[in-house]
């Protein structure tokens, strides 16, 4: 790989593997005050999951760094860059105490992340294939599992719109979850990816529209020019939290 | 096949040849209830140590770290959702029952859980101290416990507390071989946690308890916590940390005595008046209303209109 390969694919890999940490951030959030204890089981291993595939992209970035992937070197990736450096989407930056935006982020997020996957299972890297093959594995259970809870919630009224106004809450923080990487471009050309984060867009509101019956459109929701370079007003909390016992002692092995 | 006794003497005779009971036993209706209230509070235990885990998570310093404390809150609330079946089997509450009656203050939980969780050392400390006390208490009924489906449950709960403690016990070392201020914060979390650790097993035993009488304990309350003061009292000192008692002595046996022991702050607890009862209970009673709607919408989906 020429250099400026490598800095496209880092770029690439990070912004699906800062999604991926965050969402199972988030997720990891809920344990113990879901609606029921087989919900906190449910979240918890769907949140182990993704911080896994998110330890798994950061090893690949280390690995095309040329760095070990210790613990140490995976942390240091994960949670001691700038803001400016993350690639999160606000989509998951957002913080909720409402399980019902819990549930119907759960059901987007993993929607949109089976294709992610799917996009990178003919990948020219090819330790990234492997992954995607071992998330892929995975994604189907979560997806499984997101759906059979909306299969039977979407039957009550009372529950039917509260999920909607949910999905009202984060219909305008979608399009960030969609923003391509800076070096997405690059990235096709390269072979690293097989398809554009901008055919998710319509795929997506296909399958709000067949889930929810409900008409979306993220075309007119203002976004930044290059979303995936600007961290949300959630972010700074978030990794707050995140770091608070790392900042505690920044020596300190845990 | 319902077995059936003519008397509690027929039945404790039965108990004391090694006899295990079944839920579909016509068992005295006496011991049904002790071994519910018994099976409950484990139940409560585990799901409020799971609470006072999840304030420190989304904190844990570390993203593989972060996984394996994750399983293991996982783990806490996974034997609370088998404990919860196994008494609700016992047809004296519902599993919903239970959980109201926990929000609502008015069933209990172990002592430990009744206290706030103020640092990462103190998440450390729970997972070294209370799982190795709670595992020990956990032993010592699984070994000759006489109701069946408990008994087969706690299997699988020992074994996964035994990992749990192994995790606890590398977090507290890796503490102990770090820098000045990790050790300062375990040192303070050891303060805050190991009288409420050692207090777990409850006061001494009387002479007529009937849950060692109907071998669903089968070691006196002292036993335990005298073990567990001799493995933790120099295991601690070992490992350059000072043991919060000023009243330690060692005989010239080797052996350990923490001198007299306040009970007050475990009665405290008893009645939900330990320091962070309030604000526990109320925490875990305001998620469950307001995630009431999710489950009526599955209590109209189960009854058909």
């Amino acid at each position: 790989m020429t250099d400026s390969t490598t800095h496209s694919t880092i770029d690439f890999l990070l912004t699906f593997a800062d999604d991926e940490h965050l969402m199972g951030q988030q997720h990891t959030e809920w344990i113990g005050i879901t609606p029921f204890l087989e919900e906190d089981l449910a979240f918890s291993s769907i949140g182990q999951d993704e911080l896994g595939h998110a330890v798994m992209l950061y090893e690949l970035v280390l690995e095309l760094q040329g760095i070990e992937a210790t613990d140490t070197a995976i942390d240091e990736l994960a949670y001691r860059r700038t803001d400016e450096e993350y690639r999160s989407s606000a989509f998951v930056e957002y913080s909720t105490e409402d399980w019902a935006q819990a549930l119907v982020r759960h059901w987007i997020y993993d929607t949109v992340e089976e294709q992610r996957w799917n996009m990178v299972a003919e990948s020219s890297l090819q330790p990234l294939r492997e992954v995607s093959v071992r998330a892929g594995r995975e994604e189907v259970y979560h997806r499984r599992h997101a759906n059979a809870l909306l299969d039977s919630l979407l039957t009550s009224d009372a529950a039917r719109q509260k999920l909607l106004d949910a999905l009202e809450v984060l219909t305008p923080l979608v399009p960030s979850l969609l923003a391509p990487a800076p070096s997405e471009q690059a990235a096709l050309n390269d072979g690293v990816v097989g398809g554009s984060s901008a055919a998710l867009d319509s795929l997506l509101v296909e399958a709000i529209q067949d889930r929810f019956g409900v008409e979306v459109s993220f075309a007119t929701i203002d976004q930044p020019p290059q979303a995936r370079l600007t961290r949300s007003e959630h972010f700074a909390p978030l990794i707050g939290r995140m770091r608070e016992v790392l900042d505690y002692d920044p020596e300190a092995s845990w | 096949m319902t077995r059936s006794w003519n008397t509690m003497e027929d039945f404790e005779a039965f108990l004391n040849d090694g006899g295990i009971v079944e839920v579909d036993d016509a068992m005295p209706e006496d011991y049904r209830k002790a071994v519910f209230t018994f099976i409950e509070m484990h139940a409560n235990s585990e799901l409020m140590g799971g609470l006072t885990e999840r304030d420190w998570i989304p904190k844990t310093p570390g993203l593989r770290h972060k996984m394996s404390v994750l399983a293991k809150t996982q783990d806490e609330i996974g034997h609370g959702h088998l404990l919860y079946m196994v008494a609700a089997d016992m047809g004296i509450k519902t599993r919903t029952e239970m959980l109201e009656d926990l929000f609502a203050g008015k069933s209990r939980f172990h002592n430990v859980f009744h206290y706030k969780a103020e640092t990462w050392g103190d998440q450390v400390a729970i997972a070294f101290l209370v799982d190795a006390a709670a595992l020990a208490s956990q032993q010592a009924v699984f070994k000759n416990c006489s109701y069946g489906p408990y008994r087969r449950i706690l299997k699988r709960i020992i074994s996964e507390e035994g990992f749990h403690m192994r995790l606890g016990e590398d977090r507290m070392m890796r503490i102990a071989n770090g820098t000045d201020l990790q050790r300062e914060l375990f040192q303070g979390a050891l303060d805050r946690w190991f009288w409420p650790s050692l207090q777990l097993f409850g006061p001494d035993s009387k002479p007529g308890d009937l849950l060692l009488r109907w071998h669903i304990k089968s070691e006196r309350n002292e036993v335990l916590r005298d073990r567990w003061v001799q493995k933790f009292v120099p295991l601690l000192q070992s490992y350059g940390f000072s043991v919060p008692c000023p009243d330690l002595t060692q005989d010239e046996d080797g052996r350990w005595d923490v001198g007299p022991i306040d009970w007050e702050p475990l009665k405290a607890t008893l009645a939900q008046g330990g320091p962070d009862s309030k604000r526990r209970i109320e925490q875990a009673a305001r998620n469950w209303e307001r995630t009431q709607w999710v489950r009526t919408a599955m209590d109209e989906l189960a009854v058909p209109a």
